[in-house]
């Protein structure tokens, strides 16, 4: 039993994220917040090894909140454990709060959630929009990091069935000079080129995404889409290195969520019996 | 600068403030950890046991391996394309969540529902529907175990279904 509360503790520290985002306390108090620095610093003094799922851990955001209502990142914090568990409701209830109180930062990070758990594209949108339309500066990245914010915003409308609009956001995104290429980003724009039918872009964008992450997706997506184009040799050819790929490193993986446009070892199969 | 001992009185009453909220502050109860699912004779199967009690319930995303099903999500999502049946007249709309554990031999029990209308609020949904749902989450027979560090262990998993009028539009994590 004792082995397991150790790897509990080790293993949980992969999903605890809140020390990495902890706000700068002095920041507060900069701005001659009091109320929000007293919150902060019980917070960074005592987060400890707190798991996010874990009683005192609640216990010590509602105390933090009890001092500042106006200290957004302790609702985002509360918020976090229940969209990993699929709770929809109470996530919103307190990201309401953290949105409110701090719009700038949380938006963006609700927005990719709502995306990405909870396939509410269009909420997930609007959200993106509200976020666009007061900001002033770089956009940031989803709430993890793999995505830039307008490429959740091109995603959100890929699954509401309006890839032209999509592909018209991701192009414009990847000609913005200075923008750092996400590593899927290719493999995206790729597959909605090959949903609607512009077959040999999507081939020279499967190549970009060979030269800039490679994948077994794009050479399973290549594949289909030179089957298309009746050229089943080749199409052979790039579903066996999609085969080949798919192993932990050079395959689409999120520990939490089925990303879009990844592939399963299904899909291959499937595809080699048309060959 | 003649306001600055003023200002440093502010903050100081500001800070005393915040202190007397926080002895306060009543702690809510929670569970050993948010939404931990308890035994409920009423729903539950008695002969179903987490393999290392319930402390030591773990998230399907413990070992950062993602959903741990035979063959991966597109066999649950031809699971239920083959045996939920919506009927046409069926209008209701809005999220499902269905969690439940698995434990160590791969068996799943604790079974619970979460619903709410697209704007996140609670609500009841149609049970022609969720039942339906509950039913082909049930005949799931594919969870595979999870091992940290070689050892076996229990752990939550969830599906949850975006639903319009009464079709299923997604199946998540």
């Amino acid at each position: 039993m004792r082995q397991l509360q150790t790897m509990a503790a080790a293993s949980l520290l992969f999903a605890c994220f809140s020390l990495k985002a902890q706000p700068n306390c002095s920041y507060f108090l900069c701005l001659g917040d009091t109320a929000q620095y007293n919150a902060c610093k019980l917070v960074e003094e005592n987060i400890g090894g707190h798991y996010q799922f874990s009683r005192e851990f609640h216990q010590l955001m509602d105390s933090a909140i009890a001092i500042c209502p106006r200290f957004a990142y302790a609702y985002r914090e509360k918020a976090a454990p229940y969209v990993k568990s699929g709770n929809f409701i109470q996530y919103m209830k307190n990201m309401e709060l953290a949105v409110k109180h701090d719009p700038g930062t949380y938006l963006p990070i609700r927005a990719s959630v709502r995306c990405k758990f909870f396939a509410d594209h269009q909420g997930a949108i609007d959200d993106i929009n509200l976020f666009l339309s007061t900001h002033k500066g770089d956009i940031p990245s989803s709430h993890n990091g793999t995505y830039h914010l307008l490429v959740v915003k091109a995603l959100c409308y890929k699954n509401l069935n309006q890839p032209d609009t999509a592909i018209a956001i991701l192009e414009k995104l990847f000609a913005t000079e200075g923008y750092y290429l996400g590593g899927f980003d290719y493999l995206h724009l790729g597959v909605l080129y090959l949903e609607t039918g512009q077959y040999e872009k999507a081939l020279s964008t499967f190549e970009s995404q060979k030269q800039q992450n490679n994948l077994a997706e794009h050479e399973y997506y290549w594949a289909v889409t030179l089957n298309k184009l009746k050229q089943k040799e080749e199409a052979k050819a790039h579903l066996a290195k999609a085969r080949e790929l798919l192993v932990p490193g050079t395959q689409m993986h999120d520990p939490y969520h089925e990303m879009i446009d990844q592939i399963y070892l299904v899909d291959i199969e499937k595809l080699e019996a048309q060959l | 600068m003649k306001y600055f001992p003023l200002l440093i009185f502010a903050l100081l009453l500001s800070s005393c403030k915040g202190q007397e909220e926080v002895q306060k502050t009543e702690k809510k109860e929670y569970l050993r950890w948010v939404d931990d699912i308890a035994f409920d004779p009423l729903l539950d199967d008695s002969t179903f046991v987490s393999c290392n009690g319930e402390e030591n319930v773990f998230q399907y995303f413990n070992d950062s391996k993602g959903m741990l099903y035979k063959g991966g999500k597109p066999l649950i999502d031809s699971a239920f394309a083959k045996n939920y049946h919506p009927k046409k007249s069926w209008d209701d709309s809005g999220l499902v969540r269905i969690r439940f554990i698995v434990n160590c031999k791969g068996q799943a029990d604790r079974f619970r529902l979460l619903t709410s209308d697209f704007n996140y609020q609670p609500k009841e949904f149609d049970k022609r529907i969720t039942n339906q749902l509950m039913e082909v989450t049930k005949s799931l027979d594919g969870w595979e175990t999870m091992y940290l560090r070689e050892t076996p262990v229990d752990y939550y998993q969830y599906l949850l279904f975006k639903i319009v009028d009464g079709q299923i539009i997604n199946i998540l994590p």
